[in-house]
């Protein structure tokens, strides 16, 4: 199977920090771990979930020291927990530096979000009231860690399943004021967008095009379930046709990002995961509007 | 730097409700809610807007559904023999009650079900079956202990050569981290074996049993001991010398000095072979 290639110059918005277009990659997996080790497949980088190699000197970081020699490594966490009124917990962001150090890793991220309070983790993206006080809560939240990580936090739109009656900006707005005032980048999550545009009934290409593409890092694809009354962000099959053409519509603004497909439930062999990736060159390529 | 109330409120609040085990609609009307934001008991949708096709409490459900859902499957990949026996049903419910009593407070999912196997002992009625899947716990979790414990190096061939026949006595040896030892009502081990063999063991009668369960590389294990060579590494991994050790596993019912004099070497080869001894500086105890 020829391999589309990719133009890596094009990016037409460049982000504000120079960070590379990474290409294409995918979200690293242990039941992926024998096979990348042992053939070393075509893969531009991967992207790993940080907890997953904290707290442990077992296999996992066995394997991951190996593919972080070979591969380009971004680290994607999930309890970071920016938007939440617990103090923040600087021992983690230790953790966090100590791992992007041992992987070299591109850059480092989490959520727009909070994942707890009072000491507790729900493990799960909760999402924050769209309000100013929880924007300059999370801004001030923001600045703080990047000044510990000394360098850009990549933030990311969540999926989410409610609106909170206290907001007053719509998702979008809040995360473009956030990235400009905390001076944040951003990874665009083009299904997450679909997914939360249809639970709450909003336009996802006019979401994406409020997105300030110069902040914006990488992207995200990803399959969802989608129950009739809402839809899950559920990491576990293909992208859908409307998620391509989103995607395609960033691009065509912004130009080229390091761009991740995630499957993380129902988890296929590595060639399906190749296979799905690869289709995001050919939107990349202009293939959007060959096809129409 | 202090937040804000309003946010700070809702958070708890929206925690309060979604970690509730009984759902969010009892979660809004439980107290711990509706000390935060007492109209949203009244009315939820004061809170949190409903969209087309979903009540306000159905959206706070989606949050209160995954919260458990999410963790137990955790917990399904760390106790697979334990919810064989306990069947699906139970061990998801048991698994509830044990997240709601203990939620997680780490960032990591490493340590959720630290406790699991003792609240299983503790709380579930006490049958056979339960207290043997109880024991089956514990092994499951120590592999899930030993499988992320620290790194270390096994002393060399080397390194036992050198150690002259006179020093043995006094030797302290270093024992890695990833070892846990485990003394079980059952025979839960041979169990576990049996299964992993494809056989369809019967549940067995209590009997003590000795168990370690180790990493070797980037492998696990777990293996039976004898009561004397199980005594005799507890008393390595707390740091006594080789003599003392060998002393304390012959005290106690049962104990044999005959049989530890007889089996140390190759209690010995067996322990050296599964690197539970860490390189370094071998320690000897001053005269």
């Amino acid at each position: 199977m020829s391999r589309p290639t990719i133009d890596s110059t094009s990016a037409r918005v460049p982000n504000c920090w120079g960070l590379p277009d990474l290409g294409l990659g995918v979200g690293l997996r242990t039941q992926h771990f024998r096979h990348i080790t042992e053939k070393w497949p075509e893969m531009d980088w991967f992207e790993i979930v940080s907890e997953n190699f904290i707290d442990t000197e077992g296999r996992p970081l066995y394997f991951l020291d190996q593919i972080a020699e070979r591969y380009p490594i971004a680290m994607h966490g999930v309890c970071l927990s920016v938007g939440s009124t617990d103090p923040i917990d600087f021992a983690f962001l230790d953790k966090l530096k100590a791992l992007s150090r041992r992987v070299k890793a591109k850059w480092l991220g989490d959520h727009i979000c909070w994942t707890g309070v009072n000491g507790l983790n729900g493990h799960d993206l909760y999402p924050v009231p769209y309000t100013e006080e929880g924007l300059r809560h999370m801004v001030s939240r923001v600045k703080i860690i990047q000044d510990y990580l000394e360098q850009p936090l990549v933030l990311e739109n969540p999926s989410t399943y409610l609106t909170f009656r206290a907001s007053s900006m719509p998702e979008e707005e809040f995360i473009a004021r956030l990235a400009a005032e905390a001076e944040c980048a951003l990874l665009l999550d083009v299904n997450n967008v679909y997914v939360t545009c249809r639970n709450h009934d909003l336009d996802p290409a006019a979401y994406i095009d409020r997105i300030p593409a110069e902040h914006v890092v990488q992207i995200h694809l990803a399959g969802h379930t989608d129950n009739g009354t809402h839809c899950i962000d559920t990491h576990d099959g293909r992208v859908i046709d409307e998620v391509w053409q989103l995607y395609a519509r960033f691009h065509d603004r912004a130009g080229g990002r390091a761009t991740l497909l995630e499957w993380d439930a129902k988890i296929p062999k590595f060639s399906v995961l190749q296979q799905e990736v690869r289709k995001a060159a050919r939107f990349r390529n202009g293939a959007r509007k060959a096809a129409a | 730097m202090r937040p804000a109330a309003r946010l700070e409120t809702l958070e708890h609040w929206m925690q309060a409700v979604v970690m509730h085990p009984e759902g969010a609609d009892a979660g809004v009307k439980a107290r711990a809610a509706r000390t935060l934001l007492a109209e949203a008991a009244r009315d939820p949708g004061s809170i949190v807007l409903p969209s087309k096709t979903l009540t306000s409490l159905e959206r706070l459900g989606i949050y209160a559904h995954m919260y458990y859902a999410r963790l137990i499957e955790v917990m399904e990949g760390e106790y697979p023999t334990t919810r064989q026996l306990l069947g699906e049903h139970d061990f998801a419910a048991a698994c509830r009650r044990f997240i709601a009593k203990h939620p997680s407070r780490t960032r990591t999912l490493n340590s959720l079900s630290q406790q699991f196997p003792a609240f299983l002992a503790k709380t579930l009625p006490r049958t056979g079956r339960n207290r043997f899947a109880a024991d089956v716990a514990r092994i499951e979790r120590a592999m899930e202990d030993v499988f992320d414990a620290p790194r270390t190096v096994p002393m060399t061939a080397a390194q036992y050569a050198e150690i002259g026949a006179r020093d043995w006595n006094r030797l302290t040896l270093r024992v890695t981290p990833a070892l846990v030892l485990l003394k079980l009502r059952y025979p839960a081990n041979a169990y576990m074996t049996a299964l992993r063999r494809g056989e369809k063991p019967r549940l067995p009668k209590p009997r003590t049993t000795h168990v370690i369960v180790f990493r070797r590389g980037y492998q696990v294990f777990r293996r039976d001991q004898e009561p004397e060579q199980w005594k005799l590494l507890e008393s390595l991994v707390a740091g006594k010398p080789l003599g003392v050790a060998v002393r304390a596993s012959i005290r106690g019912r049962g104990a044999s000095a005959d049989r530890v004099a007889k089996r140390l070497g190759k209690w010995f080869e067996e322990w050296a072979g599964a690197h539970l001894f860490v390189h370094g500086d071998v320690h000897l105890e001053s005269r």
